[in-house]
């Protein structure tokens, strides 16, 4: 009984200590966040951004289908009028309020689905934690330069 | 009606409907929708667009034909969902959208786009077209307040429809052709119809939007209020579009009875004044000679605490209210309940309240004047306007009367100083000298009588008296300044009419000779026996149900006199108080006394201080002046508490128009950071204050004890008014006619002043609720004195030469414009002219003489 136990006991420690010095050998799973990356799928949906031509112009209009299309009414849009001599976006229309709410948002990607010109995109930024109620709210300005401009345009 | 149906056959249905129906209303009433694009229910049809092709079987058997045009006959059989129809209707859409921009998203139309719902419905889902497409104007300004985009236009000719059956004013039209075909202006005259945001409306695409309203709205993002439009006293039913506390646009709602379903512009365009910035948010208080901005409580203590304390030692009629005919009937009911009860006084009076002579009823109905075009029997076939500018003053009623005229073949006749735009309807035109209007009265009746006379002579055969007239006809044409034969055509249309309507205005019925003007006009109307259709006009929203609710010097609610037993019994139950004997003082008679007897003013929404220079420094000796108001007005300005009020879209209420309809304006929008409160509020605090309890709960408690304090009213509870609103009975008032003579004032001439002054109101003026809209500012009439050609010539001026316009109290400085309309030996300046209160050149007096001086 007694060698039995030992014997078993034993063969435990011998496979905890295998699974042990396997995972030695292996690459570790655990990321260094936030001192490193963290790798994600391609169609990660996380902190919207608005896009922007190449020659600068903004390529939101203010149509607001965005803001008929989200199901939790996270996006505030207030249009305006172009002046044509200074255009912010090509058109007569451009969105002069543009925010949206990250404590509604649910990351549903229908505002992206939405937008007839590609203008808001959900990014790959999910550190969106804040110290502040009002912090949540994106203002365009912020729309306009996220952190880190990591734009993937989904084929949908 | 019932021996005229005809029976067809729509989609396998079987229904009746009178002659002359056409088949697309036919289908309708079967639930059938017949795509449409240039059909419009209130145009003459044209068919243009074909996208209405039905078949239909005639004797050549089956055939496309344009259900908006074709009506319907005996036996007809139509079908609207054959392949063939269906292909069509493809194929008509493939082809209206070949050169379609498809710029929904940044079109203000898109969610509410007849050609949208219409592609979704019957379209073909591509497009045909791989070359580019055709490219036009966009964003193309014909007018200030419109914006077209040819690019988006489907050629319906809607528009070009509207400007020409109901406003007679072709100002748009088509150019070029096929492909090409354009709608445009005329280079360099912009649309400038005063209603012509009505082609906006129906618009069946986004090719005409509104400037004002542009790209601040979505369709699916805006709450809609049923509401009434308080511009003018005509009442348009309207729809308020609001956005996060903001009215964003206002569109024209049906009401068959009162607008149609049209607009004015400055009903549809002017409202940036409701969510203006320098609106009053806080009270505030006068200290140290400075107004500063104070808690509720401190402000409404002040004002009771000082009006008891003057009560105590001027009396209560040392304290007199000013209510407004802008305003509700149940802020202004509460006005003067107020006023005779808290502080028992009959000092309560309004802007053309107790000063003008007016008669109770006010117009019989507008229907009546809109029948002739739509009804088989006209209600009126001859309208007199006398003292009164429809096209500035009612624009709705304006374009009802143009439709009457025109499709109804209503006689116009236009008594007025300046020849208003509505004389271009050739009837006949009395262009009468300010002041003379007795005489003219006086004269229309003799001729009138004389046309009766010769009328019933043919009939009996009898040779008629000849009276002498030249004595007559002198005066007319000495003093007046009228044609005595133009008298005569005009007299002969009142006598041989069945139902004329007499129509006349504040212009004419203030102060003594109003009275005289009274008199004239009944004599007048029951000479030829119109009195029953004989109507004052007001023209403010309310200014109908601010006499109704009692806001007089010298009559209760109800258009009750003060020595009215039953209803000073009954008002007295109701409120719980006695009610003071003595008449008050009319409005000009308060604001003259001001600083002497008149030691307080409480004054809601209203600006006598941008009238008269006279009433503003009278205004500063008060003891103790209130103005409860939405902006630092002029009046505000000298006020010793001014308490912040809340416009009509941001409480609920009910006016009455200038056909006693009461109407609902519920409450739209609300401005979550303005501390302002509502008129009754703001009343009943000060009453609470004061020491009593008002049982009001909110503004429908008014409005229901209203229906037992005005026996007119009683039934036209909130619920009872629904969005069309109710006429109150006139028959129920009782109003006999006391005939009495017309006798003309002394009109004294000087050398020095040899033009007679005529005043009146613009659309378009400087006033606080419209300049705020600034994409119309161009069109405020500036600080003009319009004059004769003739006068003109005689003083040696032109077009925008400056001058000093001098009566024996005041001068003006202002440019001088020429216009054929101001008639000769007067001079125009209307009220509420930038920087020019026509109020400077008047000393109590409505008539006056200025001179035009070059600078
Ligand atoms: S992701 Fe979804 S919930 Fe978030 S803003 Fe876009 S539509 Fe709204
Ligand atoms: S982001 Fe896109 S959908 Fe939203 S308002 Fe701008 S253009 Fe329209
Ligand atoms: S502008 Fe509008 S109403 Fe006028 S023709 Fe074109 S589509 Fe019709
Ligand atoms: S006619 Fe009078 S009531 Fe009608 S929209 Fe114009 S101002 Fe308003
Ligand atoms: S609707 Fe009939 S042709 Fe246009």
């Amino acid at each position: 009984m007694g060698f039995n136990k030992f014997f078993k006991g034993a063969t435990e420690i011998g496979r905890a200590m295998g699974v042990t010095l396997k995972h030695l050998t292996q690459k570790p799973i655990t990321v260094e966040y936030p001192a490193s990356p963290v790798p994600l799928y391609p169609r990660f949906r996380g902190k919207h951004e608005l896009r922007r031509y190449e020659n600068g112009m903004e390529r939101c209009i203010g149509c607001m289908l965005c803001e008929a299309a989200c199901p939790t009414a996270a996006i505030y849009v207030e249009a305006e009028e172009n002046d044509p001599n200074h255009p912010t976006s090509p058109g007569e229309r451009y969105a002069k309020v543009y925010e949206v709410n990250l404590l509604r948002c649910v990351f549903c990607g229908d505002c992206e689905e939405a937008c007839p010109v590609e203008a808001i995109v959900l990014g790959s930024e999910f550190a969106m934690a804040n110290y502040n109620r009002r912090d949540f709210i994106l203002t365009k300005q912020q729309l306009l330069n996220p952190g880190e401009p990591n734009v993937v345009i989904r084929p949908e | 009606m019932t021996t005229d149906l005809v029976n067809v056959t729509i989609d396998d249905r079987a229904v009746a409907v009178p002659k002359g129906t056409l088949v697309v209303d036919a289908a309708a009433k079967l639930n059938i929708e017949i795509p449409v694009f240039c059909s419009h229910p209130k145009l003459d049809p044209v068919a243009c667009c074909r996208m209405c092709l039905v078949e239909i079987t005639g004797p050549r058997g089956p055939m496309l034909q344009t259900a908006c045009s074709v009506p319907v006959a005996e036996g007809m059989v139509v079908k609207t969902n054959t392949p063939q129809v269906k292909a069509t209707q493809e194929a008509t859409l493939g082809f209206i959208l070949l050169n379609h921009p498809l710029d929904c998203p940044i079109c203000d139309k898109g969610g509410e786009c007849p050609l949208q719902d219409q592609t979704m419905r019957y379209g073909p889902g591509i497009s045909a077209l791989v070359e580019p497409k055709r490219h036009k104007n966009k964003h193309y300004m014909i007018s200030d307040t419109i914006v077209l985009d040819q690019e988006r236009c489907v050629v319906c000719w809607r528009c070009i429809r509207y400007l020409e059956e109901w406003e007679d004013k072709p100002q748009l039209g088509l150019f070029e052709r096929g492909g090409q075909t354009l709608i445009d202006i005329q280079p360099g005259q912009p649309v400038n119809a005063k209603t012509s945001g009505n082609i906006i409306d129906i618009c069946p695409v986004g090719a005409l939007t509104n400037r004002v309203a542009r790209f601040s709205y979505r369709p699916w993002e805006i709450e809609r209020t049923a509401s009434i439009c308080t511009h003018c006293s005509v009442g348009c039913n309207v729809r308020l579009d609001s956005r996060t506390h903001k009215l964003r646009r206002i569109v024209g709602r049906e009401n068959m009875q009162v607008n149609d379903q049209w607009l004015c512009d400055k009903g549809r365009f002017a409202h940036a004044w409701v969510n203006a910035e320098d609106r009053l948010t806080m009270p505030m208080v006068r200290k140290n000679g400075e107004l500063v901005g104070v808690p509720w409580s401190e402000a409404l203590q002040v004002i009771a605490d000082k009006l008891q304390a003057i009560k105590k030692t001027n009396g209560a009629d040392a304290i007199g209210g000013i209510g407004s005919a802008k305003l509700s009937n149940e802020s202004n009911y509460l006005l003067q309940r107020f006023f005779r009860q808290m502080i028992g006084t009959n000092n309560i009076d309004h802007r053309d309240g107790g000063d003008v002579a007016a008669l109770a009823t006010g117009l019989p109905a507008l229907a009546d004047v809109m029948k002739p075009q739509y009804g088989p029997n006209p209600k009126v076939d001859t309208i007199f306007l006398f003292g009164v500018d429809p096209s500035e003053e009612l624009p709705i009623l304006d374009v009802h009367l143009k439709r009457a005229v025109r499709k109804g073949k209503a006689k116009l006749i236009i008594a007025h100083p300046r020849k208003i735009e509505l004389t271009r309807y050739q009837g006949p035109y009395l262009g009468y000298k300010p002041g003379t209007e007795a005489t003219l009265l006086n004269g229309l009746t003799a001729a009138a009588l004389a046309a009766k006379a010769a009328l019933e002579a043919k009939e009996g055969d009898q040779p008629a008296p000849q009276n002498d007239v030249s004595a007559v006809e002198q005066l007319l044409r000495d003093l007046c300044g009228v044609d005595p034969a133009e008298v005569k055509r005009a007299a002969e249309a009142l006598a041989q009419s069945s139902n004329a309507l007499i129509i006349y205005g504040p212009l004419v019925a203030r102060g003594e000779a109003g009275q005289n003007t009274l008199h004239g006009l009944t004599n007048l109307a029951l000479a030829t026996g119109h009195y029953e259709r004989l109507a004052y006009v007001g023209l403010e929203a309310n200014s109908q149900g601010c006499r109704d609710m009692g806001l007089l010097p010298h009559a209760l609610p109800g258009h009750a006199a003060l020595d009215d037993k039953a209803a000073k019994q009954r008002l007295q139950t109701l409120w719980g108080a006695t009610l003071p004997t003595k008449a008050g003082k009319t409005y000009k008679q308060m604001l003259d006394g001001a600083g002497k007897e008149i030691k307080a003013l409480y004054i809601m929404g209203a600006n006598p201080a941008s009238e008269r220079p006279e009433w503003t420094a009278n205004l500063d000796k008060l003891d103790f002046l209130v103005v409860q108001e939405l902006f630092l007005t002029e009046t505000a300005k000298l006020a010793d508490v001014v308490l912040p009020a809340v416009s009509w879209a941001e409480s609920s209420g009910t006016f009455t128009n200038l056909e006693r309809r009461v109407q609902r304006a519920p409450k739209a929008v609300r401005d979550p950071h303005s501390k302002a409160a509502p008129d009754w509020m703001i009343l009943d605090h000060l009453a609470t204050r004061m020491g009593t309890n008002w049982p009001y709960a909110a503004e429908h408690g008014i409005t229901a004890e209203i229906t037992k304090a005005v026996p007119l009213y009683a039934g036209l509870t909130w619920e009872a008014l629904g969005d069309q609103g109710l006429q109150w009975d006139a028959k129920a008032l009782n109003v006999q006619p006391t005939s009495q003579e017309a006798t003309q004032q002394n009109i004294t001439l000087y050398e020095e002043y040899p033009l007679s002054l005529v005043s009146g109101t613009v659309l378009f003026d400087d006033g606080n609720m419209f300049r705020r809209t600034t994409q119309m500012k161009d069109r405020i009439m500036p600080a003009l004195v319009g004059l004769n050609p003739a006068d003109a010539a005689g003083l040696g001026v032109v077009d925008g030469t400056p001058v000093i316009v001098r009566s024996a109290h005041g001068e003006l400085t202002m440019a001088v414009k020429i216009e054929a309309q101001v008639q000769p030996g007067t001079a125009w300046i209307p009220e509420s002219l930038p920087g020019a209160p026509v109020g400077a050149l008047l000393n109590g007096s409505d008539i006056e003489h200025v001179r035009v001086q070059q600078k």
